[in-house]
């Protein structure tokens, strides 16, 4: 599979229960243009999994993207919600769907190191 | 910054200016219209003939609307003005609307040249007080008799519209109104200033999200009725007492916001007007001390703070798993990433407050389904404790800051970078275990279990839970104890040395429980001893420590908000007298402010000054301020949520008096509650 965006997608659909809390539930597609057309993703959230489809369909909130946008997000390169506040993308329909993408895309690159603060160093342990 | 500025406001949306009106922002002078948390505008000067105009009087009646009654020139005590003029302003539909008259009072017709000069630089509202050269490019365009001007930052745009409902000759700085006016004729125009966050679509990104139409002034105030009338009533002899308890109901009722997140629901923003956003303590602690009053904040803000819960570790935000946020903002700097509220999360007290306020709001309300619906949160909240913030594997909630360019040091209430010492004065070295904190997570631990065992049917999570918390009230009582001075130690330091500061902290550990009884006197002592009470309240540090300052916010000033909980935990463990004579102090303190009590006030000695001496600040109405005077009340009553009761104890100091709280809200329906101060004998100070 070489594209990315497809990648992404695939691996959200087989991934388990983790991040997402299992009373969240919504749809949230995805129109991405740059492509030869605008490709749709369409995500249903429930019990902690996540349903891909590539149908038209309607849902809460609609993301538009433009596929590099959404691919610095899928590689953790932009936070989706400062992405947003620069009009990097637009969100339509409920706000709440936004927030939520931090929990599906992976955390920023630039994030430093997971654990407790001060764990990589050896100084806290 | 000034902080005496006029304002009407909505939520985030406000205009600040000075008494005639005007709008010039300078970084000394923060005035503006906001929204959204930037600057829409930074000029706005009217002028009649080319001159300024004075105030004579300001009229303002709430939040809602302002008017000013202005005449030109400067003032003399002899004022003979041949014309005024009247600004009325109130924000409405989430527009700025000032509707201008010119009004002549001479016997002849007048020529007038009206002018309002009109300029917007689109700060950030967190740079408003700072030197900034701007990223963008700045436009202004004229267009059939409108003002649009705005600012581009790559995909990132902000447009102000000015229109008139009188034509104008418009420019690119401004309104001309060339009027003639016969005798005692009046003008009037209506002016609209509509702020704009542009997507790349040329529509205001907010009107692609749900959420309901902006409310205009009048359901606006229609809204505020409804909420006063929906509150319990007050009635008690001390009119202190109820101007403070009428005025903090108004002023919760102005801090109501929504977010985007929740369009249709209402959490307590933090303070007014710079602090109206989504906060992690501020709104916590509010929704707590109202649960008496108002139980539909603390839902409302358990929902949204749920929502925002930290998902991944991100150094930059101080984001972990399971964390409670510290603050959200939407300005360039935030979208930009210079700032990091977006959201921010470096607090560490939020994360079992947010349990804490779980519990308690089920216990008012008796809604198990908001419990059900929020057990992940909760849970994760919970690990959170222990999976990151125990920072050194000790057993005790820490805090050290991730980012470290633009993070708090200090991650508890009493945020400032010197906020906690030893009583020399040293600094204490990170990474920090605050006493109180150690309170707020054995609380949480004992109120998670409760909400395992009875709405998640987990008992083997509640033992789990129940264990902890009694080996941290264990481990805790072990360590942070100073015996030969019978106190807590403020903090533990990064090498689990006792940071030995007397302080306020040790105040909450009576709320959260964690102090046994036969030491609870001890600490009751100190609270209520010359060196930490001040007459008014318990300062935030004791008098005789190096580092006390009667006007340092965390070193020496009293704060409302933290004398509530104290006197709600010194009612607790049965020091009701104790407890009463905080309530009295603050609401006595109250009562020199018009019934608004300031977010802290000095330090000095109630016998020094006779006068609480404000600190400076910039947010009033401050949040948790606002609400100390419904815990307080809770305190003398004795209120407490049993299964389906309302328990109630009053305990009530004489300058109260009598003291009925009509149609508290909660479980059992509604339920009156009526105490009486005990007369006090002549030269006795009351019943102590």
């Amino acid at each position: 599979m070489s594209d990315p965006i497809e990648a992404f997608f695939t691996s959200l659909a087989g991934q388990a229960p983790g991040r997402l809390h299992r009373r969240t539930a919504g749809t949230i597609r995805f129109e991405l243009t740059g492509g030869d057309a605008v490709e749709h993703w369409h995500l249903t959230i429930a019990d902690g999994r996540i349903a891909v489809s590539r149908q038209e369909r309607p849902a809460d909130t609609v993301i538009r993207s433009d596929r590099d946008v959404f691919d610095r997000m899928a590689r953790g390169e932009a936070r989706p919600l400062t992405a947003w506040m620069r009009n990097d993308f637009t969100a339509e329909g409920r706000f709440r769907f936004v927030v939520l993408l931090a929990r599906l895309f992976p955390p920023p690159t630039a994030a430093g190191q997971p654990g407790r603060p001060g764990d990589a160093t050896g100084a806290a342990e | 910054m000034k902080d005496n500025l006029v304002r009407v406001l909505d939520g985030n949306v406000f205009v600040l200016s000075e008494d005639n009106g005007d709008l010039e922002a300078t970084v000394a002078n923060p005035c503006g219209f906001f929204d959204l948390d930037t600057r829409f505008l930074s000029r706005w000067r009217l002028t009649l003939n080319g001159e300024g105009l004075h105030p004579l009087s300001i009229a303002e009646r709430d939040h809602l609307m302002l008017r000013f009654f202005l005449v030109p020139g400067r003032p003399t005590h002899y004022v003979d003005a041949r014309s005024s003029v009247i600004r009325e302003r109130t924000i409405s539909g989430g527009a700025f609307l000032e509707q201008l008259t010119v009004l002549n009072h001479h016997h002849e017709p007048v020529d007038f040249t009206v002018r309002l000069d009109v300029a917007s630089d689109f700060a950030p509202l967190l740079a408003v007080g700072q030197e900034r050269v701007p990223a963008g490019r700045f436009y202004q365009q004229v267009e059939d008799g409108r003002l649009r001007l705005g600012y581009r930052r790559e995909r990132f745009r902000r447009e102000t519209l000015v229109s008139s409902s009188e034509p104008a000759g418009v420019d690119e700085q401004g309104l001309t109104y060339a009027l003639r006016l016969g005798p005692k004729e009046t003008w009037t125009t209506s002016l609209r200033v509509e702020a704009l966050v542009l997507g790349a679509d040329g529509r205001d990104v907010r009107d692609l999200l749900d959420r309901p139409p902006r409310r205009t002034t009048a359901q606006r105030r229609e809204d505020l009725h409804a909420w006063l009338a929906r509150a319990p009533t007050l009635s008690c002899d001390w009119a202190a007492a109820t101007s403070a308890y009428r005025r903090s109901l108004v002023d919760l009722a102005a801090l109501r916001y929504s977010p985007l997140t929740l369009p249709n629901q209402v959490i307590p923003a933090a303070g007014l007007p710079w602090a109206a956003t989504i906060t992690g303590r501020d709104s916590i602690v509010t929704s707590f001390e109202a649960l008496p009053v108002a139980p539909e904040l603390a839902a409302a803000t358990l929902r949204m703070l749920g929502i925002d819960q930290g998902a991944v570790c991100d150094d930059f935000r101080d984001e972990e798993p399971g964390k409670i946020l510290r603050e959200f903002r939407y300005g360039e700097t935030v979208a930009f990433e210079e700032h990091p509220e977006s959201p921010y999360f470096g607090s560490a007290d939020t994360t079992p407050l947010y349990v804490i306020l779980l519990d308690e709001y089920e216990r008012w309300t008796g809604d198990a389904d908001l419990v059900r619906e929020f057990e992940d949160e909760a849970r994760a909240a919970l690990r959170w404790i222990d999976e990151y913030g125990d920072l050194l594997g000790d057993g005790y909630l820490r805090y050290r800051r991730r980012n470290q360019r633009t993070g708090c040091d200090n991650q508890g209430w009493k945020d400032s970078p010197e906020a906690i010492c030893h009583a020399d004065g040293r600094l204490a070295a990170p990474p920090l275990a605050t006493c109180e904190l150690q309170g707020y997570a054995y609380d949480a631990k004992l109120r998670g279990a409760r909400l395992a065992r009875e709405f998640w049917h987990d008992p083997g999570y509640a033992d789990a839970l129940e264990r902890q918390a009694a080996a941290l009230r264990d481990r805790f009582n072990r360590d942070f104890w100073i015996a030969e001075r019978g106190h807590y130690a403020l903090a533990l330091d990064g090498a689990g040395e006792q940071v030995d500061a007397l302080a306020s902290n040790m105040g909450h550990l009576l709320w959260s429980g964690i102090v046994p009884p036969p030491r609870a006197a001890r600490v009751a002592a100190h609270l209520m001893g010359p060196e930490l009470f001040s007459g008014w309240g318990v300062r935030t540090l004791a008098t005789g420590q190096a580092r006390y300052n009667p006007l340092s916010h965390h070193l020496g000033a009293v704060w409302p908000f933290d004398n509530a909980l104290i006197a709600w935990g010194l009612r607790r463990y049965g020091f009701a007298d104790e407890a009463g004579r905080v309530a009295e102090g603050i609401i006595d303190v109250a009562g020199f402010f018009e019934g608004r009590l300031p977010g802290s006030f000095a330090g000095y000695d109630r016998d020094l000054t006779g006068y609480p001496v404000r600190c400076p600040t910039v947010n009033s109405p401050q949040a948790m301020a606002t609400g100390a005077p419904f815990l307080l009340l809770r305190a003398v009553l004795g209120l407490e949520p049993a299964g389906r009761h309302l328990l109630m104890a009053p305990r009530v100091p004489a300058r109260f008096g009598r003291v009925e709280l009509l149609d508290v809200p909660g479980r059992w329906g509604r339920i009156d509650v009526i105490g009486s101060g005990l007369a006090a004998p002549p030269g006795t100070g009351g019943e102590r």
